[in-house]
């Protein structure tokens, strides 16, 4: 080896190990600065966390909601008078339940979220109270101001996840008055009579069918369905089915789809699911007499004074679906959060919503006279009836599209009977 | 030897995005697909569960010839109706349209169903076929078969081919502008030595014309047949993979997985097996390019 390799190799052996010095020690400058930067944040966010308590500073808060158009506007005066009672700031989204279902999930395992306070499905709120994802609300809210039950679906071992906005009834057949007036037709007292109606109005001429069927993704028939069940087979039947402890192949519930549903698909009382707005459009203009629809209909005709609604004769319970909502751990501004849910669990905050229309409350503290006078009348179906959830919302998970999607196929192929009570049981919770 | 490090720094970004976003990813779906959802390796039975779902393989349905016979077979049905007939329909109607004056908007109007986004697609689709406001029972009505009007997306028997003649229409305008753009590149000579010899308009055609149009073809086999087995947005909005499961797919199957039950191991057995698809088509079609 040569004087100058010799040379160019010591040469060469510094810069590396001078060059790694180096790199050790940026290293360990950055480390340094991190560590400071995080401590300076860290005492950043306390201090704002401070100012926010003692109202300095408003703090803002991102709620997500599925509402849009008609919908948002008439949740919008709920968050103008939080605002304008607390002096925080409200910056609301609108996401579906579907979209956030593929978002939160990822979100939150990144220890992250996109709202602060999230309306969502009630067995999504549990699912992720599972895993840790959900503040626990059980002091923020007081269970006795809720109508029973009201928040069973968002309790996880007698511990409270979210909270209970307002709701919607799903009564049964809506009608127009009018129409009824026109072809002398009356409320129905008893199956039969059911039945003769429907057999009369399928004779009006222009009526393409008795009964208009909703779709949207397959939730309307649920609802149609989910009221005969209730209807035939008592409030316990809903419960047991929810909580698996009866099967979809129970005797008792095919004979309800066997001497209810099934007659009534064969002779064609209802139409082909057709997309619900549409549906909606079509029956208002005559096409079709009955709509089974929840009571946000009031919101979406031209004229609520012409509607009238009837449940199947003998019924004893109403499906009663309300929203719900509930605080990720991962919110960085937990005490403005907190302010939000604690006022929409208000009595204050649901009577704004009722009063907009369309809308049920859950707390109890809402007077009647806040509702509009046709929300008036849906609130008096209540009387009487007992309370309980949606099917489908409550059991969630892979059990819900597979109820739509296989009364969809009821609907069109009500032969296909055994086998869609099949599928059902397949996805059903087992008790 | 010298080493040139040149290259190899060139295309170090594009390398380390690759890696973030396409290499990382794929290696974290097919581990998830190999763990309990408590993180332990259970080898292939994640798999096993997955597949002896009837929503992937209905051996019912299949033997007795009614649906839903399952994801894989809806989208092998897919691949069978809409990878022949997209690909012809874009073949005759760029052969036709090649010397048509003003064939530039007949073009670009077949080619905007390529350019609505798939969601949009989706529900034209849906609304094509309905029972009220459909155009294609108003067809029906108009030439007297009123009595076949129905909702086509509805029923279980015509759900998966209302869907798969809707994405042709949707599909067409791509492998029509890539035949037009082959036929433009095929040099004029050709054919007017053709003529010269006597050879006649379906001689040049078959002789000439589609065994030039070749590389094209495999592109439009490709992309298609990529296409087909990543099908989603259209099924999602138009029919929900129903009724009863009549036209469910491979890649809805994964999202139902995924996101309605939570269950991401078993969405990762439908993630990878679609992967591994994909992969076996790229890479064959990859091959014969190279050849050719």
């Amino acid at each position: 080896m040569t004087r100058t390799e010799i040379l160019l190799v010591t040469t060469l052996l510094i810069v590396i190990i001078s060059t790694g010095a180096i790199i050790a020690q940026l290293q360990s400058m950055v480390a340094t600065l991190s560590a400071k930067l995080d401590e300076i944040s860290q005492k950043l966010e306390a201090i704002e966390a401070i100012k926010e308590k003692v109202g300095e500073i408003p703090a803002t808060i991102t709620v997500i909601g599925p509402w849009a158009g008609p919908e948002m506007d008439a949740f919008m005066p709920v968050l103008e008078r939080f605002e304008r009672m607390t002096g925080i700031k409200v910056i609301y989204k609108i996401y579906r339940a579907e979209d956030l279902a593929t978002i939160l999930p990822a979100q939150f395992e990144a220890n992250s979220t996109p709202g602060d306070v999230i309306f969502m499905w009630g067995w999504f709120i549990v699912e992720q109270a599972k895993k840790g994802h959900v503040v626990d609300v059980t002091d923020l809210i007081n269970e006795a101001d809720f109508l029973p039950g009201a928040l069973d679906a968002v309790k996880l071992n007698g511990r409270i996840y979210g909270g209970v906005w307002t709701g919607k009834v799903k009564p049964g057949f809506w009608y127009r008055k009018s129409f009824f007036n026109k072809y002398n037709l009356t409320v129905p007292e008893t199956w039969d009579e059911f039945v003769n109606l429907l057999e009369q109005i399928k004779g009006i001429e222009g009526i393409k069918a008795p009964i208009v069927t909703g779709d949207g993704v397959g939730w309307p028939i649920s609802d149609v369905v989910e009221h005969f069940l209730i209807t035939y087979g008592g409030p316990q039947l809903q419960r047991d089915l929810i909580a698996g402890k009866v099967k979809w192949t129970d005797p008792e519930v095919r004979q309800i789809f066997e001497e209810r549903i099934v007659p009534l698909l064969r002779k064609g009382y209802f139409s082909e699911p057709i997309e619900w707005t549409t549906a909606l459009e079509l029956w208002w203009k005559g096409d079709y007499a009955l709509y089974f629809m929840g009571s946000w209909i009031t919101g979406m005709v031209e004229d609520p004074s012409d509607l009238g609604v009837f449940s199947l004769p003998g019924n004893k319970g109403l499906v009663f679906a309300p929203d719900y909502f509930f605080i990720p751990v991962y919110t960085k501004n937990l005490e403005a959060a907190k302010e939000f849910f604690k006022f929409l669990c208000s009595a204050e905050a649901q009577r704004l919503q009722v009063a907009q229309g369309g809308h049920l409350a859950t707390n109890v503290n809402v007077p009647l006279d806040a509702y509009p006078p046709v929300d008036r009348e849906v609130a008096k179906l209540l009387v009487g009836k007992e309370v309980l959830s949606d099917l489908d919302d409550s059991i969630g998970g892979e059990f819900q599209p597979t109820f739509w999607d296989q009364l969809k196929l009821l609907w069109v192929n009500p032969d296909a009977l055994d086998s869609v009570l099949e599928a059902l049981q397949e996805k059903a919770p087992k008790g | 030897m010298k080493l040139n490090l040149t290259p190899y720094f060139f295309i170090l970004p594009a390398l380390i995005l690759i890696i973030i976003f396409v290499l990382y990813p794929i290696s974290a779906t097919i581990s998830l697909s190999f763990l309990s959802p408590e993180g332990y390796f259970v080898g292939f039975d994640n798999y096993i569960r997955v597949l002896s779902r009837r929503e992937v393989i209905n051996y019912d349905g299949i033997l007795k010839g009614y649906f839903p016979m399952g994801a894989i077979v809806h989208n092998a049905i897919w691949i069978l109706i809409h990878l022949p007939l997209s690909t012809l329909l874009g073949l005759v109607l760029a052969v036709l349209l090649q010397n048509v004056k003003g064939s530039s908007i007949i073009k670009s109007i077949i080619f905007l169903g390529m350019v609505t986004p798939l969601i949009v697609g989706g529900i034209i689709i849906r609304f094509t076929f309905d029972r009220e406001v459909g155009v294609v029972n108003m067809f029906l009505k108009a030439i007297g078969l009123g009595h076949l009007v129905r909702t086509w997306t509805m029923y279980p028997d015509t759900a998966l081919f209302s869907l798969i003649l809707g994405s042709v229409w949707l599909w067409t305008g791509f492998s029509l502008i890539l035949y037009s753009a082959g036929l433009a590149m095929i040099p004029k000579e050709y054919y007017e030595a053709a003529k010269i010899d006597g050879a006649s308009s379906m001689q040049i055609f078959f002789r000439i014309t589609l065994p030039l149009l070749k590389p094209v073809t495999t592109t439009v086999v490709t992309m298609t047949l990529l296409w087909e087995l990543k099908i989603f947005d259209i099924v999602y909005v138009a029919t929900y993979g129903g009724p009863g499961g009549a036209s469910n797919v491979l890649a809805l199957l994964m999202y139902f997985l995924a996101f309605r039950s939570l269950d991401f191991n078993a969405s990762s057995v439908i993630a990878t097996l679609l992967t591994a698809l994909t992969l076996i088509v790229a890479i064959v079609m990859f091959k014969y390019v190279v050849r050719k």
